[in-house]
């Protein structure tokens, strides 16, 4: 399970895999309707394209050649009546087609969103942010236009080859086998083509983004690029990157500029051929003016819909590969399901114990080996020690984010696995280290604790978490954006915000992971006052970094290496003069010198 | 390949100009002969598709129904596949020769503003933006690369193919000529007015587009928050909402759509169905020859179809320029002269500086620095002592000239600074920065960085082990070849310093700069930084940006700075001798040891 996804975008199959086509085609039959109105639309206007190119014969070969003015204005009303309702008919398939796609892409957003809710944090953990923001965005694209378009042109153009192919039968059916040879020949020299140029296109792609990623690079760093004088290198390394670039994107427009004219001279071979044949039989009556010019209009419009079957025929790899990605998302099992038979026990009240637990998260690097812990309800729990010694885990564990791998968890005496998964979430209360808003309001996010709650009841959940002041000294109060990712709060205002959604939450469990990066004193002085009210009473959690925190814990755990290295009350800890001895003394220091504010030095390690 | 017919001193700044065609026409310079050579070869690509159409007059007049024989016929056969031949040969040559010009012109404008961005001044960099700088370097450019590929090539195709079928049928009949015609401006205004629209629906379509986006990424970034408030049922609400929105706006720039292309084939429609009519009716009194009539029903189709399509080049066109507009603002700013400078020395500096009076302000702002005067020895070292804001920072950004100071003077070796080109300053100065940018290159790659010279393998190993981070290196798979960032290895804030010291190590500048806050960094590596930092300072004039009583104590000079000004200065033990912040500052490391061995006694004897 812990191998990563390997996200190479340009990697894709090579072989037509039919299963996969058909499933995309699968996803315009809850919208059957449209479907079958773009179908029927398109057929019938790609059978009107050629038999407009017949009624032009028949207006050459019934009215104009035999001198009959009339004849030539009964076909011509014929003609624009059929022009009218022709018009009608692109628009249905424009419509239908068109939504069709944007349906399409609209559900697979949607089912890939949803089933993102149910995924366990193990999948996060390997799939980067990017690769699914892709999946929801490019690939959908893709297989909407599929669907849509892609089946669309398919229809098309062969309606359109296949009504040219009657009616050209019907004029002078030696001629038609003629175009007949021709075709397969436009059918593999365009797909040749489409294949070359869309590898090239592709490849130009790819180094715009490399191109992109220099740039980015050389802006983010330009200081260190000046600093060390290395101007000349990396011009010299982007122009490299530039000429790929250059000599890509002239062989892609220069094949592409080769494409039409191929094809053109292929067609131009049929209708010498038309002229030859059609001149000789033109000779005996065989071949009429109106016929030849019909042919030659056929064998000339001939190359859209072969354009159109070759560009389909290349893009429906590129889709199929999007597909793939897609379906795989969409077929991803979340790791943690709640069982069949799993409860909601009321509340999380009760004892929680670590019994045996292992756990993590790429196998044969163990982060917790047979861990053991007890925790009394209403308990304060502070954990401590370095970075990387199993302190989040921990918490992560409690919160169901991760199961154990072996042992079990137990709150109020019950393994936690009996219980359903929104039972356990919908009672925790968590204040993140870097506290994550969404974009909204400061009283959206607050609500965010409890989805109900009217606005009285969440001014007192910011005033209960000390946040209250400094929302109200913002210019619109509660109703200020916070911007994407509360950019426009700062790290210690962010964090009163997430204290008062947790408040508002009334959690059974409280988990907090402090803030390391520094807060000024006023806002670190509110937060302190907040996680007061927020600890007392209910079993809690805190990886902490402040000194009061600590102390003020009923129980100090020292994690190291995934084991409990120390544990037990501030006074008994320092009284053993061991790890959390030495750890106090130097947060001590640290603390202390930054509320001295000795001019941004730090204190001397001992 | 070679890009070489561009004349080498070409810089895009001579093409700055507010008439932006010009500009843009500026911009082709070295290209203009081959563009020029693009549109006429689609110049003779139309004659050579209305000659078809005269050779088909031809036939059916001169030709056909005359008992020519089959010799003859395939001669006539030959005239069609040779104007094909011709048709496709200038067509094809020029769509090679736009590329050229448009891949060209952008390879030398992407190469010119990678370079040109290297070198403008820090000032221009602290103000803008690097996604506003990455645009308009990326985006933008192949707005303008497009402009010359598809839009002034496609608009000039429009007009060309008009006007050499318009002339030619004004010669078989001009009345023929002005009715089939009427239909043109209508046809142009309208689609015009379309295409506006429809790119504003498009733009309202691509912002929805970046909501849905921005909505996903907020989930998936905050999923932890999420799981742990159990709000998905929230969450898929929400992303609803915007995904929906989507498909709706998607349903209205279909709509538009599906109404615009019918109406304009009706229009077009009926226009061309007007032309046959009167055509045949003309052919049926005798005015023209059965013949002219084809030649014009094959010719009236490439002055009235294509027109559909001039108002969304005309759109596109206005974006590119706005593009233009975009780079060009970049291009104006003036770079910074890097080997401007009267004084370059031969070999090393020896690293004797002297500041007298010196002010220093970041444009019109207030004075970050005033009054500011020392004298360092080469060899000796500086330290920098204040609060955040005080003008450490501001003062070392003077030395390798980043930015420059307003009044008094700065000397090195005796010379002052400003009569140094700046390149020379830079390849003698070497900065170790608190949290140093790496490059997403190798680790081999980024310790060489900056280099000017061919290093070996060996040497870098030897810097690597002087500033202790060998052993890390070593511990990857792929040791020195691993990459730094997200394709590769996280490097801690004191791994990349390290780095940092290896690099500057090898590069052997005679004046260091060095920030030495080791900030969540454990003791361990604490220790290992700071002896590859004295190691590093050895024989080299050093200014540290002080953090650690350490670094202070042992300074050969201590300049304490507040708001700019040097408030005290002098050795240690000078300063520990007079009274003021220095003082101060010392007494409160002591004072806070004597708290803290308070504290734990009499937590102990509770």
């Amino acid at each position: 399970m812990s191998e990563t996804i390997h996200f190479e975008e340009e990697e894709f199959t090579t072989q037509f895999n039919g299963r996969t086509l058909i499933r995309i085609l699968a996803q315009a039959k809850p919208h059957w309707k449209l479907t079958a109105v773009f179908l029927i639309t398109i057929a019938l206007v790609s059978a009107l394209d050629s038999y407009f190119t017949f009624l032009s014969k028949r207006m050459i070969d019934e009215g104009i050649v035999p001198r009959n003015g009339e004849r030539l204005l009964n076909i011509a009303v014929q003609y624009g009546g059929l022009i009218i309702l022709q018009a009608l008919l692109v628009f249905g398939f424009i419509y239908a087609a068109g939504i069709l796609g944007e349906r399409v892409q609209y559900d697979l957003r949607k089912k890939q969103f949803n089933h993102l809710q149910t995924l366990s944090f193990s999948y996060y953990d390997r799939t980067p942010v990017g690769w699914i923001m892709s999946r929801l965005t490019s690939d959908v694209e893709r297989m909407g236009w599929l669907v849509s378009w892609g089946v669309l042109d398919v229809i098309w153009a062969l309606a359109n080859i296949l009504t040219a192919l009657y009616f050209m039968a019907i004029i002078n059916w030696r001629l038609m086998l003629i175009v007949l040879v021709a075709i397969p020949v436009l059918v593999v020299v365009a797909a040749q083509f489409k294949k070359h140029i869309l590898v090239e296109f592709r490849l130009v792609r790819k180094l715009n983004s490399r191109i992109t990623g220099a740039f980015n690079e050389n802006i983010t760093g330009v200081r260190v690029v000046k600093a060390l004088g290395r101007e000349q290198a990396n011009l010299a390394e982007f122009e490299e990157l530039s000429e790929d670039r250059y000599a890509a994107g002239y062989r892609a427009a220069w094949l592409s500029a080769l494409f039409l004219p191929a094809v053109q001279i292929i067609s131009a071979l049929a209708v010498g051929a038309v002229v030859v044949v059609g001149g000789v039989e033109a000779e005996y009556g065989a071949m009429t003016i109106g016929g030849i010019q019909a042919f030659i209009s056929y064998i000339t419009f001939m190359m859209w819909p072969i354009q159109d079957l070759a560009r389909v025929y290349a893009e429906t790899q590129h889709a199929i590969a999007s597909a793939e990605r897609v379906f795989s998302l969409i077929d991803a099992v979340p790791e943690i399901q709640d069982r069949s038979d799993a409860v909601d026990p009321g509340s999380l009240r009760g004892d929680i114990e670590f019994i045996d637990v292992d756990f993590y998260y790429e196998e044969d690097k163990p982060v917790l080996q047979d861990f053991n812990l007890v925790v009394r309800e209403g308990e304060t729990i502070a954990l401590v020690g370095p970075t990387g010694g199993g302190k989040s885990t921990i918490v992560n564990l409690l919160c169901r984010f991760y199961e154990p791998r072996k042992g079990m968890i137990r709150i109020g005496g019950r393994d936690y696995r009996e219980l359903s998964l929104h039972s356990i979430h919908s009672r925790l209360g968590i204040v993140l280290q870097t506290p994550h808003l969404f974009s909204g309001t400061i009283r959206e996010n607050i609500r965010y604790g409890r989805l109900d709650a009217s606005d009285e009841e969440v001014e007192e959940a910011a005033k209960l978490a000390g946040a209250h002041e400094f929302i109200t000294a913002l210019e619109k109060g509660y109703d200020e954006e916070v911007g994407e990712g509360g950019v426009m709060l700062s790290v210690g205002q962010k964090q009163l915000v997430s204290l008062a959604r947790a408040v508002l939450a009334d959690p059974d469990i409280f988990i907090m992971d402090e803030a390391t990066s520094s807060v000024d004193t006023l806002t670190e002085a509110l937060i302190q006052r907040g996680m007061e009210r927020m600890l007392s009473g209910r079993t809690s959690f805190v990886i902490a970094h402040r000194l009061s925190t600590i102390k003020r814990a009923d129980r100090i755990v020292v994690i190291q290496d995934g084991r409990i290295e120390e544990m037990g009350t501030h006074a008994e800890l320092i009284r053993k003069r061991g790890h959390y001895y030495r750890l106090y003394s130097r947060q001590f220091r640290e603390e202390r010198a930054r509320q001295y504010d000795l001019l941004g030095l730090e204190p001397a390690a001992t | 390949m070679t890009i070489s017919n561009a004349p080498a001193q070409f810089s895009p700044k001579q093409a700055v100009s507010s008439n932006r065609l010009l500009g843009l026409w500026r911009l082709m310079r070295g290209f203009r002969l081959i563009y020029v050579g693009a549109v006429l070869s689609l110049g003779i690509a139309a004659l050579a598709k209305t000659a078809t159409y005269l050779l088909l007059r031809y036939f059916v007049d001169d030709v056909l129904g005359r008992g020519f024989g089959v010799p003859f016929l395939l001669l006539v056969a030959l005239g069609f596949v040779g104007l094909a031949l011709g048709e496709g040969l200038f067509s094809f040559l020029s769509g090679r020769w736009a590329a050229r010009t448009a891949e060209g012109t952008a390879l030398r404008l992407r190469n010119y503003l990678f370079d040109h961005i290297q070198r403008l001044s820090f000032a221009y960099h602290d103000q803008t933006r690097t996604g506003e700088l990455l645009q308009r370097s990326t985006s933008d450019v192949e707005a303008v690369r497009r402009f010359y590929a598809d839009q002034a090539i496609g608009l000039g195709r429009i007009i060309i193919l008009f006007a050499v079928n318009f002339v030619a049928i004004w010669n078989l009949n001009r009345n023929l000529a002005i009715l089939s015609v009427i239909v043109v401006p209508v046809l142009v205004v309208v689609s015009y007015f379309f295409f506006g629209r429809v790119s504003r629906r498009y733009e309202e379509y691509q912002e929805q587009d970046a909501r849905v986006s921005t909505r996903l990424q907020e989930n998936l970034t905050g999923v932890r928050v999420v799981k742990a408030f159990a709000r998905q049922a929230y969450e898929i609400d929400k992303f609803e909402k915007e995904n929906w929105d989507k498909f709706q706006k998607g349903r209205r720039l279909i709509l538009m759509h599906s109404l615009y292309w019918p109406s304009s084939d009706i229009l077009a429609g009926l226009q061309m169905l007007a032309g046959f009519v009167i055509g045949g009716i003309m052919a049926i009194n005798g005015t023209i020859t059965a013949g002219t009539y084809l030649a014009y029903a094959g010719m009236v189709i490439w002055i009235i179809w294509p027109m559909r399509n001039l108002g969304r080049i005309i759109v596109q066109m206005s974006t590119g320029l706005v593009s233009y507009d975009r780079v060009m603002a970049i291009v104006r700013e003036e770079e910074e002269p890097l080997s401007e400078g009267s004084y370059r020395p031969r070999g090393n500096v020896r690293g004797e500086i002297v500041f007298n009076d010196v002010g220093f302000s970041y444009g019109e702002g207030e004075q970050v620095l005033k009054h500011i005067s020392f004298r360092v020895e080469p060899g000796q070292s500086v330290a920098l002592l204040g609060s955040t804001g005080s003008g450490k920072t501001s003062l070392v950004n003077l030395l390798p000239r980043f930015y420059e100071y307003d009044s008094g003077s700065i000397t090195l070796d005796g010379v002052e600074l400003k009569e140094y080109p700046r390149d020379y300053l830079r390849s003698q100065i070497g900065i170790v920065e608190q949290e140093p940018f790496l490059f997403s290159r190798t680790i081999r790659e980024n310790i060489s960085y900056g280099v000017d010279r061919e290093v070996s393998d060996e040497e870098i190993y030897a810097a690597a082990r002087a500033a202790a981070i060998h052993e890390v290196i070593m511990s990857f798979p792929e040791g020195y070849d691993t990459l730094v960032g997200e394709r590769g290895v996280t490097l801690s804030g004191g791994q990349k310093q390290r780095v940092a010291i290896a690099r500057t190590l090898l590069r052997n500048p005679r004046i260091l700069i060095l920030d030495d806050a080791t900030s969540s960094v454990d003791t361990e590596t604490e220790g290992l930084i700071r002896r590859a930092l004295q190691r590093l300072m050895e024989g080299r004039t050093t200014f540290v940006i002080a953090h650690r009583i350490q670094s202070v104590m042992n300074a050969d000079l201590i300049l304490v700075l507040d708001k700019g000004e040097i408030v005290q200065m002098g050795r240690h033990e000078d300063l520990m001798a007079q009274e003021g912040i220095y003082r101060d500052i010392y007494h409160l490391q002591a004072r806070i040891e004597d708290e803290l061995q308070q504290e734990l006694e009499a937590t102990v004897t509770v």
